[in-house]
């Protein structure tokens, strides 16, 4: 048996054999005790999915599947219990000899009786914070400064920071991964333009023999405000994977994160084998990664057309192509035609689920009572939302476009912009020459017309409203969003008769308010789609339930020995008044030894026990003994009172205090 | 009056302004408009609704334990059981003002029925002083605002969305909205957005204070020692949320706000923070809550309620329509916004974000 039953030919077409790995150079690792194949430039999570790991683990009691979007963090076996060392299994190289354990949650046994073995991490999924970045938690050290901080190396942030060079300016560009280059490749190329992978190279090669740009690779960024970020860096010079929070301080910040994919919401759209378009294409062409020899796709959009195109070259069989819209227009669906692939349009998935144990999904459509479709992948796209997280982290607004139905950014930052597909553009030649616009906006300078050259609507439709199914019971959760989130469609909890001795399963989210997670902006629009969100509050909504981390304050409030002490005569405002405007100090003398409480009231009889009926009050306890506050006429010699604390009564007297 | 005239223009998001809509228009006959979206669902809380409260003055507890079974009784039949939880909320303090102050607030509370009993320092940690308040009623906001919706259109209270609104210096109000103009004799702003967004300049009492302040959210963590806590030194609340996060809002700049809310959790307690904004709250100069006419003629406010304004809201809709008894008439009068007078002062607790600074 093969142990990488999901990697494809070396010799697959279309760049599917994957740019990134050395098939010569084979590594070898453990990742919770099981041996895991791979090749050099894989990283652990490729590696994984490669050798058939394709499933996190369980939650809600349903698999949940392992992709590019959503992983658990790993660390080294020996480390385990310092969450400082825990490192990202998607960015953490794969290297000989290492041995990597998942963190985050409990093990699952009975889950892998549902698959082959090994397929799954076995990771119980319901448990807080299961998909947990521990590092997010670690203080920054302080590392290099710049003047500009480009964040991703997309065909945005690569020319975002070569102009920031050409403009005299200190650059560094912060990427994620361990490459430069970016998304552009699933999106293929418009007329006149050169391919994107060209694009891509050429840009890559000229950053990276700039003197003035530094280059920190597989560095992602997690905190921001005007002036600093916070990154986690991966560093393997000293042969071990080793994860760094460091803290940059710049002048300008362009933030360049592209678009991310949103998802399809129906039952089970995050089995095992439910994966986006851009991860598949990623997975693909970057570690020659694919699962299964049958997919169907389920999209709104354009771009899973050419990816159905480009696995079908590979060897794979896309049998069919479910698309949301009722009439779509675009060059990439001719040409699929022209490939033979069966196009539904106006279809919609209701439901997957495992059809098979092993991995084969039934996939339910609407309109298509009792015949699911089976196969071994389902790619489903839901559109595209630019990736506001940072921009919103740093406090930048953004609005809904109800004609896009996607979040925008929008105004000013101080000192940071948004270029790419996270400010909105469209196109490849758009993006590039937003990159070069953000530096105009930073500097002050003039700016020029960014060319967004989109294809008229006749011949290209764009995006459709994200598809969403009826709410089911009984069946696997659908999820807002492909992320870290694991956050479910919220739904109406119903009524249910318990037993007493019958403990029920975990009832699913009723409100977005109560998620007790941060909202990924993919899970905000998904909020507006399904109307659990309005479209006028969704841009406060995405700002307000964003992921950050506080950047480090100077602390302002008084420590203890700096509070102001309390003068033994001090009368607080809420007592001002309440015992008449000629109300007096006075000492207040128990029969018995005592000690009595501050706020206790005086009465002037021991049947008196309403607080509207109090003549004073106890101050407080000082060197000279009780004082109080009373009425003007109990500060006659040894006026005999009443003291009531709770239900104990003490007999006093009081004395006007000597002035 | 003409289908465009209304008696009431109530602006305001909250259960105290939803509250006090329905009734002007239910139980006191008038023809009401609201103007505010329901939000509990999707937007971090900045408020709660309590039958207790930080206060100090035992007319202000007389009002409260007076209107509270009431409005109980209400909300419970707007919206059934699940509209109203009884919990036991703590309220804390460390710093020697705030800890005098909430033994006041103990006995106060005791005094009107209320078991306040102390606790023990080994349930708060550190040095600090709490008291625990038992059986106090609490609104559950999510919920009460889907059951709002029809118990408001069977009050016949419009809810429009409008484009422009203008207050007039006699309260009155023009509102333009997609359908047709609407106006109302008097606008009520009933809690501080509604307030800070509404109130003209011109209106705008020396009273009230902005006061940043911060609310957030963190993921799942270690449950709190009671579903309420409140901070006195710092006004800050703590509300354990329903799928195991906890709530913190209060008066503060969010960096700081969100560095003390980890420290109060304490270090050991594994915290990411799942939602954060910075907003502006109104306080007043001495702590009290704040009603009537701003400027003496211009529109009616509601400000400074703490959390237990929604508790007091029936008095106040018969006051604002002269129905009021003796006691509350005099409550509502010591407590006008444009209250000055040295010789009936009503302050309450101040947490020193809300303190003047003069």
């Amino acid at each position: 048996m093969r142990s990488q039953i999901n990697r494809l030919p070396e010799t697959a077409p279309k760049g599917f054999a994957g740019s990134a790995i050395d098939r010569n150079r084979p590594v070898r690792f453990r990742l919770d005790g099981r041996i895991v194949t791979g090749f050099e430039g894989d990283t652990v999570l490729s590696a994984a999915l490669a050798s058939g790991i394709d499933t996190m683990g369980s939650h809600l009691n349903y698999p949940v599947g392992l992709t590019g979007r959503a992983y658990p963090a790993i660390s080294h076996a020996s480390l385990r219990h310092d969450p400082q060392f825990a490192l990202p299994m998607a960015r953490t190289p794969a290297q000989d000899g290492a041995d990597f354990v998942s963190l985050g949650a409990q093990r699952s046994r009975g889950i892998s009786r549902l698959f082959q073995p090994g397929r799954t991490l076995g990771l119980k999924l319901d448990a807080t914070h299961p998909l947990s970045h521990p590092w997010r938690a670690a203080t920054g050290v302080a590392g290099s400064s710049c003047q500009l901080l480009v964040i991703g190396g997309g065909v945005a942030g690569l020319s975002a920071a070569l102009a920031g060079a050409r403009a005299g300016l200190s650059v560094t560009l912060v990427e994620s991964r361990a490459f430069l280059g970016g998304n552009s490749g699933l999106f293929g190329t418009q007329e006149g333009e050169d391919t994107p992978e060209e694009s891509m190279a050429r840009l890559s090669a000229e950053v990276e023999a700039a003197d003035a740009i530094t280059v920190l690779k597989s560095t992602e960024v997690f905190a921001i405000r005007p002036g600093m970020v916070r990154a986690h860096q991966i560093d393997v010079t000293s042969g071990n994977s080793r994860g760094h929070v460091i803290d940059i301080a710049t002048t300008h910040i362009v933030i360049a994160t592209g678009s991310l994919e949103r998802l399809p919401l129906f039952p089970g759209n995050r089995l095992p084998g439910v994966t986006g378009t851009l991860d598949a294409y990623e997975m693909a062409t970057r570690y020659g990664v694919w699962p299964g020899q049958h997919a169907v796709a389920a999209t709104n959009s354009n771009f899973a057309y050419r990816l159905a195109m480009l696995a079908r070259d590979a060897g794979v069989g896309v049998d069919r192509i479910l698309d949301s819209r009722p009439e779509t227009a675009s060059r990439f669906i001719a040409f699929s035609r022209a490939y033979g692939i069966v196009q539904s349009p106006g279809t919609i998935v209701t439901a997957a689920g495992i059809a098979r144990a092993g991995g084969t999904l039934s996939v339910h459509l609407d309109g298509r009572n009792g015949t699911p479709l089976v196969t071994d992948r389902l790619l489903a796209c839901g559109g595209w939302q630019p990736d506001l997280t940072l921009w919103h982290i740093a406090g930048g607004h953004s609005a809904w476009h109800a004609e896009r139905r996607r979040l925008e950014a929008q105004g000013p930052l101080d000192s940071i912009v948004l270029a790419g597909s996270a400010a909105g553009y469209f196109t490849r030649r758009g993006c590039i020459q937003s990159g070069a616009d953000a530096i105009d906006q930073l500097l002050g300078r003039q700016r020029r017309p960014v060319d967004d050259p989109g294809v008229d609507q006749l011949h290209e439709t764009p995006d459709g409203p994200l598809a969403i199914s009826p709410l089911a019971e009984e069946a696997a959760p659908a999820y807002l969003d492909a992320g870290t989130g694991l956050l479910q469609r919220p739904a109406p909890n119903k009524r249910r008769f318990s037993l007493a001795f019958w403990r029920s399963s975990p009832r699913g989210l009723t409100l977005l308010s109560e998620a007790p997670q941060p909202l990924a902006v993919s899970e905000v629009a998904a909020g507006v789609d399904l109307s659990l969100v309005p479209a006028e509050a969704a841009g406060i909504v995405a700002q307000e339930r964003v992921a950050s981390v506080p950047l480090a304050v100077a602390p302002t409030e008084p420590r203890p020995d700096e509070w102001t002490p309390i003068s033994s005569a001090e009368v607080p405002p809420y007592l001002v008044g309440r015992y008449g405007e000629n109300a007096k100090i006075v000492q207040i003398i128990p029969d018995e030894p005592r000690v009595l409480e501050p706020g206790a009231l005086i009465f002037p009889d021991s049947d008196t026990r309403h607080p509207a009926h109090a003549i004073g009050v106890v101050l407080r306890h000082g060197a000279s003994g009780t004082i109080g506050l009373a009425v003007a006429a109990a500060g006659s010699s040894r006026f005999p009172v009443t003291v009531r604390e709770r239900e104990q009564i003490t007999r006093a007297r009081v004395e006007a205090l000597d002035p | 009056m003409s289908d465009t005239l209304f008696d009431f223009a109530v602006f305001g998001s909250t259960p105290t302004a939803q509250l006090l809509a329905g009734l002007l228009a239910g139980e006191h006959g008038r023809k009401v408009l609201l103007v505010g979206h329901n939000r509990a669902g999707y937007r971090l809380p900045r408020g709660m609704d309590l039958s207790v409260a930080p206060i100090t003055r035992p007319e202000s507890w007389s009002i409260l334990t007076e209107t509270a079974p009431e409005v109980a009784r209400l909300v419970t039949h707007i919206a059934g059981r699940s509209a109203v939880s009884r919990i036991d909320p703590i309220f804390f303090a460390q710093e020697p003002h705030a800890c005098e102050a909430l033994s006041h607030i103990r006995h106060m509370a005791s005094g009107f029925g209320i078991a306040a009993e102390p606790l023990g320092q080994s349930i708060l940690g550190g040095n600090r002083s709490g008291i625990i308040l038992r059986d106090a009623l609490r609104l559950n906001r999510p919920h009460l605002e889907m059951e709002f919706e029809s118990w408001l259109a069977d009050r016949s209270v419009l809810r429009p969305i409008p484009s422009s609104v203008t207050i007039g210096n006699d309260g009155g109000v023009q509102l333009e909205t997609p359908d047709k103009p609407l106006s109302a004799r008097q606008a009520v702003l009933a809690d501080d957005e509604a307030i800070i967004r509404w109130l003209p300049l011109r209106q705008w009492p020396t009273l009230f204070r902005r006061v940043p302040s911060t609310s957030i959210l963190t993921t799942p963590t270690r449950a709190l020692a009671a579903s309420v806590m409140l901070e006195l030194d710092s006004g800050l609340f703590l509300t354990q949320q329903t799928e195991g996060g906890i709530a913190a809002f209060g008066p503060g700049e969010r960096a700081e706000f969100s560095e003390h809310v980890r420290a109060l959790l304490g270090q050991d307690r594994r915290l990411e923070q799942a939602g954060q904004t910075s907003y502006v709250a109104l306080a007043t100069r001495d702590g009290a809550p704040a009603f009537g006419r701003a400027a003496g003629l211009g529109a009616d406010v509601v400000a400074a309620t703490s959390c237990h304004g929604a508790f007091i809201v029936p008095a106040l809709a018969r006051w604002l329509t002269g129905e009021a008894s003796a006691g509350e008439a005099l409550w509502f009068d010591l407590h006008l916004v444009n209250r000055g007078d040295q010789s009936k002062r009503v302050d309450e607790y101040c947490w020193p974000a809300e303190r003047p600074t003069v």
